[in-house]
């Protein structure tokens, strides 16, 4: 099963710092050699927004101003089960310290 | 929320390879190292549930496995003060700047350890699903379609003879590397395609075998980089798993590559697929199996309607394939592919070399491509026949439809006359046979029918062709058989008035005598075997002078043996034996006094303990037990025998001088 997780922005997220990269860097590597994180990234903070109404459609630059709401990253992993994504995602969360994320199964393609 | 046994289990699946790959390391023994992390499970079960999963907890059932494993060799060393390595193992901290490494090699070395070829096919699958992908054997059963004590029974014998074949846990040497690699990708890819087989219907479990393959795969594929086929085999598997959802339809129909939608091929799997190729063309090396199967998924991969597939590069790619593996399915995809890049009559040609090959003779795909190609050469009404009877092969409900429908589709002059399968199904409805010709005779026609074809006119069967089944179906097998489908033929030919169809065939001449084992077998080799270990040239030594019966033999107690007068007391009677098994006798009795004679490797695993009888006092060994026994000396004499399969231990006794054993 595949499930995607999104990470969210909060004031709260302490800044990165160099024990983050190097604990975050080991555990993407870890993921990967084992076959479990298919994709991940960042995003940009802020983006384009594209919204249809009718007949129109709106393009829209960011910055927006919910950006606390924003996504900031995501992966793609491939896993056994819900737990398992669930324990995944627990240990990156031990990693980044306080925040959000969300986990989604992903169907198709 | 989430059940924290289901928790447990995730992340026991998550690092069960790395933790009894560790144990294993310092405690030497797989079997042992799997019971102290069962041991450690066991405790999480109990205190997690209540505490919380730990933060890092991979090194918090390490930790309690580890404590266990030192428990385990206090114990030992108070009885014998041995093994001065492991306590100094157990002694280092874990910080260590190579641990890292060591920790990958142990994995690694796991992996050649459970795919050993000492295993049979299915253990070594059984087993590392178990140690690597860290399922239970409840799963692992499911995942088979078999019944759970099965798969535990499996597991304990492959452990077991690891054990008695003293197998070292060590990465093979560049000499054995080669032989011992491709026995995990096997493996692997063996774990591979039983998930694919999977149909849509079946248990999740089955096709969650692929992503354990793929899992196994990728961590092999990180740990040796530099093997080419590795990354093959990687790079096959994700190709092959990208069409998971494109090659079945709504009703669970298989869809042929060639029609399948490819925007639902998985865009993903494929790039990773392009990249583990890469990765092997890096590493370097006259392609391989995996290589070359994979560069044929990559050609498959890389066109963006069937009708852009490169078929001339994918011929020549099995090619090159059939000269490393010339497997009658491989040669069939060679086939297909001659079909594609030469024209139908090529493929035609290949495929008419393969129709004699026992082999293939059940399988359904041989009819179906025939009938691909018989088509497409315009001969419509074979065609349908070979459809016909590719559906009457398969087992698969969804795919018989499809084989039918594809029959169906075929507009073809219909040949007037009885078919064969209505000729022999009067044949069969006869009032005067009874029901054991009548079992007898339907059993033989069946076959035939499914050679021919049931809807075949009967008019236009030909000796030839009834030759032709005959003999792929039953040309092996022992003179009586075949006499006896011989002349079901000839009645059924001269009931339908087709005197000439059994024409090509020929009676066997049956021997006189019963068909026992040929003589004595050529064993000699064995007794100048010094390498082999003392049991079993005691065991088969004894067993060759004495003529006794195997269970007698191996139900001799130390106190029963007469060792002056050559002579043991079993029952009411006496085994007797020569010079070569008394020379060997007191090394194998080693100062023992009472107990079974011949004895397991191991000592029973608790909660298997055996009758008191069977017990050695002095070592805590049971009896060894006669299918031990049998398997080891198949193992030993598999080189010797011409068929490959070694003997099975009655082939000791001597047949030309009866009567030593009353």
């Amino acid at each position: 099963m595949r499930y995607l997780m999104t990470t969210r922005a909060t004031d709260t997220a302490p800044a990165p710092d160099e024990k983050l990269y190097a604990e975050m860097g080991a555990f993407i590597e870890e993921m990967t050699a084992k076959g479990i994180l298919l994709a991940t990234g960042g995003l940009e903070p802020g983006g384009i927004r594209m919204t249809s109404s009718g007949d129109e459609i709106t393009v829209t630059d960011g910055p927006f101003t919910e950006a606390k709401e924003a996504i900031v990253g995501f992966a793609l992993v491939e896993v056994r089960s819900k737990e398992e994504v669930i324990e995944l995602a627990r240990r990156f969360r031990k990693i980044v310290g306080d925040g959000v994320s969300e986990i989604r199964q992903v169907f198709g393609p | 929320m989430t059940d924290p046994h289901r928790t447990i289990d995730a992340v026991w699946k998550l690092e069960s390879a790395k933790i009894i790959a560790g144990l294993t390391r310092l405690v030497r023994d797989v079997g042992l190292a799997e019971e102290l992390a069962q041991d450690a499970l066991v405790a999480a079960m109990e205190q997690w549930p209540a505490q919380g999963v730990p933060d890092n907890p991979g090194a918090w059932l390490m930790t309690i496995a580890k404590r266990r494993a030192v428990d385990h060799i206090r114990r030992a060393q108070r009885q014998e003060r041995a093994n001065e390595h492991l306590a100094h193992e157990l002694r280092r901290l874990p910080e260590d700047a190579d641990e890292q490494q060591t920790e990958r090699d142990d994995t690694l070395r796991l992996m050649f350890l459970s795919c050993h070829p000492v295993l049979p096919a299915p253990a070594r699958a059984a087993l590392t699903l178990k140690l690597l992908g860290g399922l239970s054997a409840a799963e692992i059963a499911r995942a088979y379609l078999v019944a759970e004590p099965a798969i535990v029974r499996r597991i304990a014998e492959a452990k077991q003879t690891l054990a008695e074949h003293h197998v070292r846990f060590e990465l093979p040497d560049e000499t054995h590397m080669a032989e011992r690699l491709s026995s995990v990708l096997e493996v692997i890819y063996l774990i591979f395609n039983e998930g694919y087989a999977a149909a849509s219907g079946d248990d999740l479990m089955r096709p969650g075998l692929c992503l354990e393959a793929l899992r196994l795969g990728t961590t092999l594929a990180d740990l040796t980089p530099d093997q080419a086929e590795v990354h093959g085999l990687v790079a096959l598997m994700e190709i092959q798993t990208s069409r998971a959802v494109a090659r079945t339809g709504p009703s669970g129909e298989p869809v042929p590559l060639h029609e399948q939608n490819r925007g639902r091929w998985d865009q993903l799997r494929i790039r990773r697929g392009f990249a583990a190729m890469l990765r092997a063309r890096q590493a370097g090396g006259a392609p391989g199996p995996y290589v070359l199967q994979a560069a044929i998924a990559v050609c498959h991969a890389q066109a963006r309607t069937a009708a852009d597939t490169d078929w001339p590069r994918i011929a020549s790619l099995y090619q090159a394939l059939v000269r490393l593996t010339p497997t009658p399915v491989v040669r069939l995809n060679q086939a297909v592919a001659v079909g594609m890049a030469q024209g139908p009559q090529a493929g035609l040609d290949l495929v008419d070399a393969l129709t004699t090959d026992p082999a293939l003779q059940h399988y359904h795909l041989l009819p179906s491509v025939h009938g691909d190609l018989l088509l497409r050469l315009g001969r419509r009404h074979e065609a349908r026949l070979e459809f016909q009877r590719a559906a009457s092969l398969t087992g698969n409900t969804a795919e018989r439809a499809f084989l039918l429908r594809r029959a169906e589709q075929i507009t073809a002059d219909e040949p007037a006359g009885a078919t064969l399968g209505q000729t022999v199904r009067d044949f069969l409805s006869r009032p005067d046979l009874d029901p054991q010709t009548l079992r007898s005779y339907a059993q033989t026609l069946r076959r035939l029918c499914l050679g021919l074809g049931e809807q075949t006119p009967l008019t236009s069967v030909t000796a030839d062709q009834v030759t032709r089944v005959a003999t792929t179906a039953w040309g092996r097998t022992a003179v009586k058989t075949w006499n006896r489908h011989l002349s079901t033929i000839r009645s059924f030919a001269t009931w339908a008035g087709l005197d000439g169809l059994a024409a090509g065939l020929q009676r066997r001449p049956e021997p006189r005598a019963t068909t026992k084992p040929d003589g004595a077998a050529p064993l000699d080799p064995l007794w100048g075997r010094s390498d082999l270990p003392l049991r079993e040239r005691t065991l088969w030594s004894l067993l060759h002078e004495s003529a006794a019966p195997v269970s007698t033999v191996l139900s001799l107690n130390v106190e029963d043996l007469d060792l002056d007068d050559r002579r043991a007391r079993a029952g009411r009677t006496w085994v007797t034996w020569r010079s070569r098994t008394a020379r060997l006798l007191p090394d194998l009795i080693a100062g023992r006094t009472s107990g079974p004679l011949f004895l397991s490797d191991r000592r029973p695993a608790p909660a298997r303990t055996p009758a008191p009888a069977d017990l050695c006092p002095h070592t805590g060994r049971r009896r060894l037990s006669y299918e031990r026994a049998e398997y080891l000396f198949k193992q030993a004499t598999r080189h010797l025998d011409p068929a490959g399969n070694g003997y099975t231990l009655r082939r000791l006794k001597p047949r030309d001088t009866p009567g030593r054993y009353p």
